[in-house]
């Protein structure tokens, strides 16, 4: 019906900035701004990932002596149950994709937010409401049958069982939502110029992440409302008796529940992306690689989810297929690893606390990674499944590759979210505490779980006369989880005193390449001023900024700045 | 051409229309963000799927599974789904899904009395259809009830999410049809109402599928 | 019994008004461009696939008559 006889005047629709919000309410409460939902993410985030971290403190004092009397066993259930849920919904995915993806993706591709910012603060809200139902189960008995919750168990344990699932499908509904909003911004919204081989890695990163949330929560939201219709009015879909199968949550679950693992870990791996090149001043490897890796870690990661079910009375024919995709899955993280090695050969490298968190990373994941290729064999698997050997596996990946990515990219975009630096001192300190903490808890688990020791026993006495190191090592990993807890709360205490009297941190304090380091820190609310036209990719520190029309204009070599220098700074700009 | 509301008096939105229908001016913001609206409504509709598949999964998963289907209770087998009146209820939802293409082909074309006797009709046509579902759960065969068997808590669940999902539908177009005579929406600036029909449609199709799983398989 | 003949030839007769109907919008909708067009016109076929299936529901012709 509108027929166009002149061109659209993209002039006036790109430059559209809505008036600044007024209030504290509309500022800081119910805010549409990516930026200080972001903030909310995070804070949110950091105070569960407190309540889930002493979760698992309580468990390690639990399992200091092999029958612990430290804990009622049904309340050691209910604590392996509620740190995994917390930790992976509340914290993981409010942490890494909430308040990273918010915070830095739409400043990286030059846009003022993201698409739907309403829906965005929705996203947001729906994670405090989902906390309040999970942790309202506490007063009718949390729910006790793992973070998995299969049936029929999960339907026996009474309500709490009931309120997990209805607060798990808050969550879903947030990340889905979340997913859809990303995946329009990054194809709609990028600055002229910005072309999808031009995108930095960490927008990448997150638009395939976004894929996932958007299609795999979804599944999740189906299991798990088949699982409350199971708890609450004895739908019989997973009652063998009358014609329901148990299995079937297993495929439900998991068919959302792996893709959830590449969730967590694609937002890491483009925040390693980021720092890599701009602490050894030099371009990444393998862009194109990179980027279209993680679309295919995103598309192959539905096609592995009953790697998690070989034990589970799957048929065997069934189970060759699932072991030879994951084991194909490990190829395109394999190529990221290598490029990521091969982008710090021959560099400058300037170990900050983000590129220290980074290194460690690629260390920590690669260990995890593999001992999740030994899982995927089915033999193995037939052994390993439900030993500490998995929760050692996952522990890698999750704690020495989401969540140390997540701290490098903390200490990296910090800076950028609130114009002061954090201090490097107690941010090495904490990376130490950190990774000799994470060793410490997590390497003896290998061992312990190749000897046969079973997750989830509130006591394992029996496995204890077999096998009388255990006591040890068990009490060894409970002294060094607690390494972890000092590093969390010197980050906590680290952000307190910067974000009161930290240094100025300026526009671009490590001297990066990507839009968002060529606005001010902290952003104004509408960030881009003018947006600005991007002429190529961003990581070559030879060439000058491939940008125009910025709002002001930088240094076109950017280095690092003074307050991050050890030394002065050199006259000749570095790469030239 | 008049440019009347529906009851006659003179509307500002409708002038408007009118105006830029005759000097081509496009509303670039508006063109970009309907741009945004309609992918994020398509992925949105595409998540959607995914819910519907993954409950026509367990029913696929639960059915291969079974000795018999319908399967078999207190030693009689539950009756089959009543086609002939599935298959009426069907054709009132899919004549719901023209009339209300109809309606937007009225609305593009500025016919708002046409546009208003079609929406009413595809919303009376969507409430026959949740009425003729109400009859199909209140007159299932005997043995088929939600926590009974496998096939009871599949049927039930599927097409209760699909009827929520009619009833959704129902309480959007009633929406769209006090806004759109309200002035909302003009000759070229009618999003909600592509998204309404498009919705719609969506749901037409994800009943074929269930009729085919539940009734004729 | 009766109430069945009644319904199968309201459907048989409804499903070919609406499915003629159905294609004959989507013959007029092929030229049309844009993301919101190509929806309609999937989904609109898809409706006529739908017809079809009643049609052939209500004349007995699909359906699973073992018992």
């Amino acid at each position: 019906m509108s027929v166009t006889a002149h061109p659209i005047d993209l002039h006036e629709a790109h430059d559209h900035i809505h008036p600044a919000p007024q209030g504290f309410i509309a500022k800081y409460v119910f805010s549409i701004d990516h930026k200080v939902i972001a903030m909310q993410y995070f804070v949110t985030g950091l105070l569960f990932m407190l309540v889930g971290g002493s979760f698992a403190e309580l468990i390690r004092l639990q399992l200091w002596n092999p029958k612990g009397t430290f804990m009622e066993y049904h309340t050691y259930n209910q604590m392996f149950t509620m740190h995994g849920t917390v930790m992976v919904w509340l914290v993981l995915i409010p942490l890494v994709t909430g308040s990273l993806g918010n915070l830095i993706m739409p400043l990286q591709i030059g846009a003022r937010d993201v698409a739907f910012p309403w829906l965005n603060m929705l996203s947001f809200w729906l994670i405090p409401v989902s906390g309040l139902i999970l942790f309202s189960s506490f007063f009718v008995g949390a729910p006790s049958s793992g973070w998995t919750e299969y049936p029929p168990i999960s339907i026996q344990q009474g309500p709490g069982g009931a309120l997990w699932s209805l607060s798990i499908i808050v969550v879903g509904i947030s990340s889905t939502l979340t997913g859809l909003n990303f995946i329009v911004t990054i194809f709609k919204m990028r600055a002229p110029g910005m072309t999808w081989t031009r995108m930095p890695l960490f927008t990448w990163a997150t638009f395939s992440t976004a894929i996932l949330n958007l299609f795999a929560t979804v599944a999740l939201s189906a299991a798990l409302l088949a699982l409350f219709f199971a708890q609450v009015f004895d739908v019989p879909f997973f009652d063998a008796a009358r014609g329901g199968s148990p299995l079937l949550y297993e495929h439900m679950f998991w068919f959302y529940s792996h893709p959830a693992v590449y969730i967590f870990i694609l937002p890491a791996f483009g925040v390693i992306s980021e720092i890599l090149p701009t602490f050894a001043r030099k371009t990444i490897f393998g862009y194109k690689m990179i980027a279209f890796s993680s679309l295919a870690i995103a598309v192959l990661g539905f096609t592995v989810w009953a790697h998690h079910m070989f034990p589970s009375g799957i048929a065997p024919w069934l189970q060759i297929p699932f072991m030879v995709l994951t084991y194909l899955i490990g190829i395109p993280t394999g190529i990221k690893i290598f490029s990521w090695m091969a982008t710090l050969w021959g560099g400058r490298i300037q170990f900050t606390t983000p590129m220290l968190y980074a290194t460690a990373f690629i260390g920590t994941f690669s260990f995890g990674g593999i001992t999740g290729i030994y899982l995927a064999c089915v033999p193995v698997d037939l052994h390993e499944h439900g030993s500490y050997f998995v929760v050692g596996h996952f522990h890698y990946v999750v704690a020495g590759g989401a969540v140390a990515a997540f701290f490098a990219g903390l200490y990296y975009w910090f800076p950028k979210a609130t114009g002061r630096l954090l201090n490097e001192r107690l941010g090495k300190l904490g990376f130490w505490l950190f990774f000799i903490g994470l060793t410490g808890t997590f390497l003896p688990m290998h061992w312990l779980g190749l000897e046969g020791m079973p997750r989830r026993y509130a006591s394992y006495e029996t496995f204890a006369k077999a096998f009388p190191d255990a006591v040890f090592w068990n009490r060894f990993e409970s002294v060094f989880s607690f390494f972890m807890v000092a590093s969390v709360g010197l980050i906590a205490f680290n952000i307190f005193t910067a974000i009161r009297s930290g240094r100025k941190a300026g526009n671009n304090p490590w001297g990066a390449r990507t839009l968002e380091w060529m606005i001010s820190s902290p952003p104004p609310y509408y960030n881009f001023k003018k947006i600005p036209i991007v002429l190529d990719r961003p990581y070559d520190f030879t060439a000058p900024l491939p940008y125009l029309n910025l709002d002001e204009e930088p240094d076109p070599y950017p280095v690092p700045s003074e307050a991050v220098l050890e030394r002065p700074r050199v006259a000749v700009p570095v790469g030239a | 051409m008049a440019v009347e509301s529906t009851f006659g008096q003179p509307s500002p939105l409708l002038e408007r229309a009118a105006v830029e229908a005759r000097y081509h001016n496009v509303d670039a913001l508006y063109e970009e963000t309907r741009d945004m609206r309609l992918f994020g409504f398509i992925l949105f509709l595409l998540a959607d799927c995914v819910l519907f598949s993954s409950f026509i999964f367990a029913y696929l998963f639960l059915r291969a599974s079974a000795p018999t289907w319908p399967p078999v209770v207190n030693g009689t087998q539950i009756g089959r789904l009543d086609v002939a009146f599935g298959a009426l209820n069907s054709i009132v939802l899919f004549g719901s899904g023209v009339t209300m293409h109809f309606a937007l082909e009225s609305w593009k074309n500025l016919k708002t009395r046409a546009f208003n006797v079609w929406i009413v009709t595809t919303t009376l046509l969507g409430i026959a259809f949740l009425l003729g579902q109400a009859h199909e759960y209140t007159s299932a065969p005997a043995g088929l009830t939600w926590s009974g068997n496998a096939f009871g808590a599949t049927y039930f669940t599927l097409t209760g999410l699909h009827g929520f999902h009619v009833f959704a539908g129902v309480c959007y177009l009633i929406v769209l049809t006090i806004q759109a005579n309200r002035g909302v929406y003009t000759g070229s600036k009618y999003f909600g109402l592509t998204a309404g029909t498009l919705y719609w449609h969506f749901v037409d199709v994800i009943w074929v599928l269930l009729f085919v799983l539940f009734y004729l398989w | 019994m009766d109430i069945a003949i009644v319904e199968r030839g309201i459907a048989l007769i409804a499903s070919i008004i609406v499915g003629a109907t159905a294609s004959w919008q989507l013959k007029n909708e092929l030229s049309t461009r844009g993301l919101d067009a190509t929806a309609t016109k999937v989904l609109l076929g898809l409706l006529v696939i739908g017809c079809f299936v009643v049609f052939f529901a209500s004349i007995n012709v699909l359906g699973n008559f073992a018992s």
